[in-house]
């Protein structure tokens, strides 16, 4: 089992003030390692409208390499604009991952529209960055990634990363919807598709890891870090319904692989769970880890997926 | 081209039809057999829920003059998709193709947005039972939204040419915010290759010059290979203002080509226009154009985008 030591909350939305689309939420987090600081990526939302609905812009926060728990900067507005009318990401831009390709940034979001008959659905967009990822222009009015026979809804989640010379997009993928006594909750599962370019993208087309708590469990944030040659997945995982509490609520779970393929599960050692109080007692997820001046670190969410910000891990001993 | 007119074949209000459905025999599309043809179409339920329609799949068997009924469906063709899915308020239209004896369908699935009404793509699946039934291939499109083609894809034609198979389709290029009416879609037609019928690829452009301006939506292109030509047909209107003003609705449109890339439009040479005082003097739409008997006919629905039903002409020349 790896053992991860918390050093606490490192950036709550509560916080900060004077901007109005950043009133509550900090999902998702993503870094991008700059020579004097860490950029990391995060979701967050205004106050819902009159029917309490959100909307969910993304956006960064500047670390000090040397102390992540001193905030620099933190961009002055959304790194993109939603969509026009009836355009995938007309309500909502979360989550984002971005990646350098040459002197450019490229940033994978999922984009929220919100449909009849289920509350919305979520496509997979691409943009590109040519300041340093403070702004994004979208490399398109539609996703870089849309449904598919056997993805037939919720592509989200997107972690972009390239190993030998190809890119890979993990994600999640819908598998159903359950309809809940009419308040239908969906079941994702992790998925991944392969690139030359990061544009024409084809899917494995099959589930990453079996499921383990139900059939139905809903897995997210498949976060691949490659480190003493293995592939190593953190993601989390939740049941299908009433998820909103501590008892069926998201908790990180753990897979390796050597091939990005075949992927052994193994949840007992990701090493990381609730914690006895405080704002992160009741669930934990969305892991993003990374490593930095020879540490490794993992950023997280806790209780009700990141509505009170994003904490901070440090790896202890080895990942292998 | 030159289509002689031989009238309205089938009105769906004179038949009952399957899944409650009433009125409605949208966009007739065929599968030819040795002695009779079936004509697949789109008809209507009212959803209690909402109000609003569900679009299902329905089809005629008539005699190779389209004189004669002589059975219609009585059970579901296609089901529509489960809760969440691309197609589950409505199958309109669908395209069946017979290939190396199997048969397969291209559905145009609908669901229901907030912002807009609907958003549409394409989906696969197979007849085992020569076209009574579909089963599909899983329970997403095949064909849906991409970096340019954002929304509404559909309509799909598909042929197959010298080993290639080909699809007509069209795909939404913005939804119109205007105090007419609700948001209103802006369509052109597109084209995509593959080798197997499943996997596709998008050629990327609009393939039909508009006539109107930059608004104009263009819809349900059929294509047919004629004396060393492909010809295309589909029909086209004003994207505000289409349902009740006849200048403004659906009419047909033409295109030709050598080689399947470029296409010329030449509306005038469409060789059909609208009746007077009859079922298609105010409104032609969904046209679909195949070979039988070794004549060229071409299925269309008239006013009301076929409410009461669709008609048949032949090709002349």
């Amino acid at each position: 089992m790896f053992t991860w030591k918390k050093l606490g909350r490192v950036f709550n939305p509560a916080e900060i003030e004077g901007k109005s689309w950043l009133h509550e939420f900090a999902q998702a987090p993503s870094v991008l390692v700059f020579d004097d600081f860490v950029r990391v990526y995060f979701s967050c939302r205004p106050l819902p409208d009159a029917n309490g609905q959100y909307v969910s812009y993304s956006a960064f926060v500047d670390l000090n390499r040397k102390n992540l728990f001193e905030i620099v900067n933190i961009a002055e507005q959304p790194i993109f604009s939603l969509g026009a009318r009836g355009t995938f990401d007309e309500f909502g831009t979360y989550p984002t991952s971005v990646i350098r390709k040459g002197n450019d940034l490229m940033a994978f979001y999922a984009g929220w529209t919100r449909c009849e008959s289920v509350p919305f659905n979520v496509a997979i967009g691409a943009a590109t960055s040519y300041d340093d990822g403070v702004t994004f222009k979208k490399l398109g009015s539609g996703p870089v990634l849309s449904y598919s026979v056997n993805e037939p809804f919720i592509l989200s989640g997107p972690k972009i990363r390239r190993f030998n010379g190809k890119w890979y997009l993990f994600y999640i993928a819908g598998a159903k919807w359950i309809d809940n006594n009419g308040k239908p909750e969906p079941v994702y599962k992790l998925r991944m598709a392969v690139s030359d370019d990061g544009i024409d993208w084809n899917k494995l087309d099959k589930d990453l890891i079996e499921s383990k708590i139900e059939e139905n469990e809903a897995q997210a944030s498949p976060d691949v870090f490659f480190y003493n040659n293995k592939y190593h997945l953190f993601f989390c995982y939740r049941y299908s319904l009433n998820f909103r509490g501590k008892e069926n609520g998201y908790r990180i779970g753990y897979a390796s692989s050597t091939d990005l393929i075949n992927w052994t599960r193994n949840d007992s050692k990701a090493g990381i769970d609730v914690s006895a109080d405080g704002w992160d007692s009741e669930m934990i997820s969305y892991p993003h880890v990374f490593e930095l001046d020879g540490t490794i670190y993992m950023f997280y969410l806790g209780n009700q997926v990141g509505r009170f910000g994003f904490g901070l891990a440090k790896l202890e001993g080895e990942l292998l | 081209m030159k289509w002689k007119k031989l009238g309205k074949v089938f009105d769906p209000t004179k038949y009952t039809l399957p899944n409650n459905c009433k009125e409605f025999a949208q966009s007739p599309q065929t599968l030819v057999f040795d002695d009779f043809v079936r004509i697949y179409f789109s008809t209507r339920e009212r959803d209690e829920s909402t109000g609003k329609f569900l679009s299902h799949i329905a089809f005629v068997d008539m005699d190779k003059h389209f004189q004669h009924v002589l059975r219609i469906s009585t059970d579901t063709v296609i089901k529509l998709g489960e809760l969440g899915t691309f197609d589950e308020h409505g199958i309109f239209p669908v395209n069946v193709v017979r290939h190396e004896n199997k048969i397969l369908a291209y559905t145009c699935g609908w669901s229901r947005r907030v912002s807009v009404s609907v958003e549409t793509s394409t989906g696969i699946a197979y007849s085992n039972d020569n076209g009574v039934t579909f089963q599909k291939m899983g329970n997403g499109p095949v064909l849906t939204s991409s970096l340019n083609e954002p929304f509404l894809v559909g309509d799909s034609f598909v042929c197959v040419y010298e080993n290639t198979w080909h699809m007509w389709y069209i795909y939404g290029t913005r939804w119109i915010d205007n105090n007419v009416e609700e948001a209103a879609r802006v369509y052109k037609i597109g084209h995509a290759t593959s080798s197997d019928g499943i996997n596709w690829k998008k050629e990327g452009r609009q393939i039909i010059s508009d006539v109107l301006n930059e608004d104009e939506c263009q819809a349900l292109p059929t294509v047919v290979r004629h004396n060393d030509k492909y010809h295309l047909y589909f029909c086209y209107r004003e994207a505000i203002g289409f349902r009740k003003n006849k200048e403004r609705g659906y009419r047909l449109g033409y295109a030709w080509s050598e080689d399947l890339v470029n296409w010329v439009r030449e509306d005038a040479g469409a060789g059909i226009g609208f009746s007077e005082d009859e079922w298609d003097s105010d409104m032609q739409c969904y046209p679909h154009i195949f070979k039988c008997n070794d004549k060229i006919y071409l299925l269309y629905n008239g006013n009301e985008f076929g409410r009461y039903g669709f008609g048949i002409a032949v090709l002349e020349n």
